[in-house]
């Protein structure tokens, strides 16, 4: 299902917020990286690290402040809407709406994100079957447990189709469960053909999942490669200690640049 | 902007709405039950006070007695129900009684002052009671009624005697003649309470609203849900505008629906044919009530829908939106206050206190019509500065993230500082 079609492509992205006792900071500085169809890259990193930012600007909750990405080929400056229409997004700040049940959630995602309305109501009843919500679809999803909802909110993600989904941390506040059932619907979705952005600072989860893997650190990219291609550059089996390397390197070498294979290089 | 996108975020909007206790309450049910109720229990309160009132049985103590030949004047007294004479207390005692509030009244007959001395055998009674207690009011009432009566009684005794008819003893008097109609006097009435009502019940309409799509949002960690949709920002913030507003209308509208029914129903029987006073609205009222009722909204939800859109929780969202809310009654308060006022082109350009105005004057039966547009143009323009306002907030990323502490003044006072880049403008 892979290909190498660029369905996101981000080149030198950066953020600079105004912080009134820190003055200028910088939470993402000159990331580059793009993804494609079939894929799920990881996006690792501690919390702070930038990856919030990061995806909040592909979403295009935020503007960048230098930079460029896009989805699908639309501009996340110039066409934010066309980019929001063409991904799903998932966070742990990204909640549903207590008040409607899950049929309507659906039925609200998919038309919002314009979602053809003759096909709509099929498409509902697929996602209703797919993640087995019949039982509580008519249900107001205040009243849903917190594994229901995540099945109701994965659902929502990706109500009206969307080729590129982003899951910001998605398993936190899950219980292992429901952090497998997660990892198991992202899966799917890639076997679907989908681009996958997933971000997490849990360490296994990405190993297990991602096609590439991004570390990033102080908003900057710290290695970029497959699983594989970063054990081969830092001698290091787990993936833990591929972090490890690269994030205490990183605090020595404040002028580095990433290398071709994903190691990091220091700068001239 | 886009008409689809904003008409599928507004229609869940109110569906989510509808499904909330306290909107509920607030928005529909209150406009709707307010003026029954409250007229009903308002009404049924004071009978109740004036039915135990009029219960109560008087105790009148006396110190001496009436000059001879005025005698009669105890017999009135004493013939009353509603009075009980205690003899045999001295003037000590019955203080003392009355301040313990056993004893309601102390009377005292004593010779006249100077001014009425020629006429032999003239009394004045001094009583003595405590004005703090109901009672004692009641009982002085009681004992005033008989001893004017009483008074009126032997004028006209005398001035027959001496062959003077009742007309002749009528001097230098204004005769008066109330030329207001009972529906005029109960519009008057109408005119005092409805504006007041009306502006709490659309600013309570839209209260709750503004906060709980705002404020509650950002809480319930939906905000960022709608913003991670394809609908614009404008859209998404045009449909919580109009969502509100259509909350606030619709509790203006329940409320002069209430106000028009109740009268009929409520009120006209609790006041039976004996008070001189009926209420009926001048046809013309009606709409413009309606379209009052509708500015009032529209200027009210865009001011709590800006503030409370600042706020990180439903409470701060309160707090935000509070000030709105009193400025919002306090003006048809004041000018409730001031019954001889009507809509001058200096009230018409008061926002809200036009719109109140306007409506007194309407319920009065009184259509200055270039007032009217003069006060609607006002406020229509302050809508729009505000919607102006919004988009220009819109702007700022830091906005939408919930950043400002939380504080639409925490905005502008950032906004304002040379220091801060524009750097993260959306």
């Amino acid at each position: 299902m892979k290909t190498n079609e660029r369905t996101v492509f981000v080149e030198d992205l950066r953020k600079t917020f105004y912080d009134e006792s820190r003055g200028e900071v910088k939470a993402v500085d000159g990331v580059t990286f793009s993804c494609h169809p079939g894929e799920v890259f990881g996006l690792l990193g501690a919390n702070g690290a930038g990856k919030t930012t990061t995806l909040r600007m592909l979403s295009t909750v935020l503007k960048p402040t230098g930079g460029t990405a896009s989805v699908m080929g639309h501009d996340v400056v110039r066409e934010p809407q066309a980019v929001r229409e063409s991904l799903g997004f998932y966070s742990a700040s990204t909640a549903l709406f207590p008040r409607l049940t899950g049929q309507e959630t659906l039925r609200f995602f998919a038309r919002i994100n314009h979602y053809p309305v003759e096909r709509l109501q099929e498409r509902v009843d697929a996602l209703i079957s797919r993640f087995g919500i019949q039982e509580y679809a008519n249900a107001r999803i205040e009243k849903l447990s917190t594994g229901m909802k995540q099945k109701v909110s994965i659902a929502r993600t990706i109500a009206h189709d969307p080729p590129v989904l982003i899951f910001d941390e998605p398993t936190v506040g899950l219980d292992v469960l429901n952090a497998l059932e997660m990892v198991k619907v992202i899966r799917e979705l890639r076997a679907e053909g989908k681009t996958i952005i997933f971000s997490s600072h849990i360490m296994s989860e990405v190993e297990k999942l991602c096609d590439r893997i991004a570390i990033i650190h102080r908003g900057r990219l710290l290695a970029l490669g497959t699983l594989a291609s970063l054990r081969e550059a830092t001698e290091q089996h787990y993936l833990e200690d591929i972090f490890v390397h690269y994030v205490t390197r990183a605090e020595g070498l404040e002028a580095a640049t990433i290398g071709v294979a994903g190691e990091l290089e220091e700068a001239p | 902007m886009n008409a689809r996108d904003i008409w599928i975020l507004y229609r869940m909007e109110i569906r989510s709405a509808l499904r909330e206790r306290s909107i509920v309450v607030n928005s529909i049910l209150m406009p709707i039950f307010l003026y029954p109720v409250l007229l009903w229990v308002m009404f049924t309160a004071m009978t109740f006070i004036q039915g135990l009132n009029e219960q109560f049985t008087s105790r009148v103590a006396l110190a001496g007695a009436p000059p001879p030949g005025h005698g009669s004047v105890l017999d009135s007294l004493e013939a009353r129900d509603d009075v009980e004479l205690v003899r045999g207390v001295g003037r000590d005692d019955a203080i003392s009684l009355i301040r313990a509030g056993e004893l309601d009244v102390l009377l005292s007959f004593l010779p006249p002052d100077t001014g009425g001395a020629a006429l032999p055998g003239n009394f004045r009674v001094e009583a003595l009671y405590d004005r703090s207690e109901a009672r004692g009011r009641n009982a002085v009432a009681r004992v005033r009624e008989v001893v004017d009566d009483y008074r009126t009684r032997w004028i006209g005794q005398e001035t027959e005697a001496r062959g003077m008819t009742e007309q002749d003893r009528r001097l230098f008097w204004v005769a008066d003649e109330d030329m207001a109609t009972e529906t005029e006097l109960g519009n008057r009435v109408l005119g005092l309470l409805v504006p007041l009502f009306l502006t709490i019940m659309v600013a309570l309409g839209c209260f709750f609203p503004a906060v709980d799509t705002t404020a509650g949002e950002r809480e319930r960690s939906t905000w960022e849900t709608l913003m991670t949709t394809s609908a614009s920002r404008h859209s998404l913030v045009t449909a919580k505008y109009l969502y509100v507003a259509t909350m606030g209308v619709s509790a203006g509208i329940l409320n002069v629906v209430a106000i028009v029914v109740s009268l009929g129903a409520v009120m006209a029987p609790l006041l039976g044919e004996t008070e001189g006073i009926s209420f009926r609205l001048p046809l013309m009222a009606i709409p413009v009530m309606l379209v009052g009722a509708m500015v009032l909204a529209l200027l009210l939800s865009a001011g709590m829908v800006i503030l409370a859109s600042f706020a990180r929780t439903f409470k701060d969202g309160q707090a935000m939106v509070q000030p709105v809310y009193f400025a919002a009654v306090v003006f048809p308060l004041l000018l409730g206050q001031q019954t001889d006022i009507t809509l001058t082109p200096g009230i018409a350009a008061i926002p809200v206190a036009n719109v109140a105005m306007m409506i007194r004057d309407a319920i009065n039966g009184v259509f200055v019509w270039p007032y009217i547009a003069l006060s609607l143009a006002v406020d229509l323009f302050l809508v729009l500065l505000c919607l102006r306002l919004a988009r220009f907030i819109l702007r700022f990323e830091d906005f939408l993230i919930g950043s400002y502490d939380g504080s639409f003044w925490r905005f502008a006072k950032e906004r304002m500082h040379p220091r801060r880049s524009e750097k993260d403008l959306a």
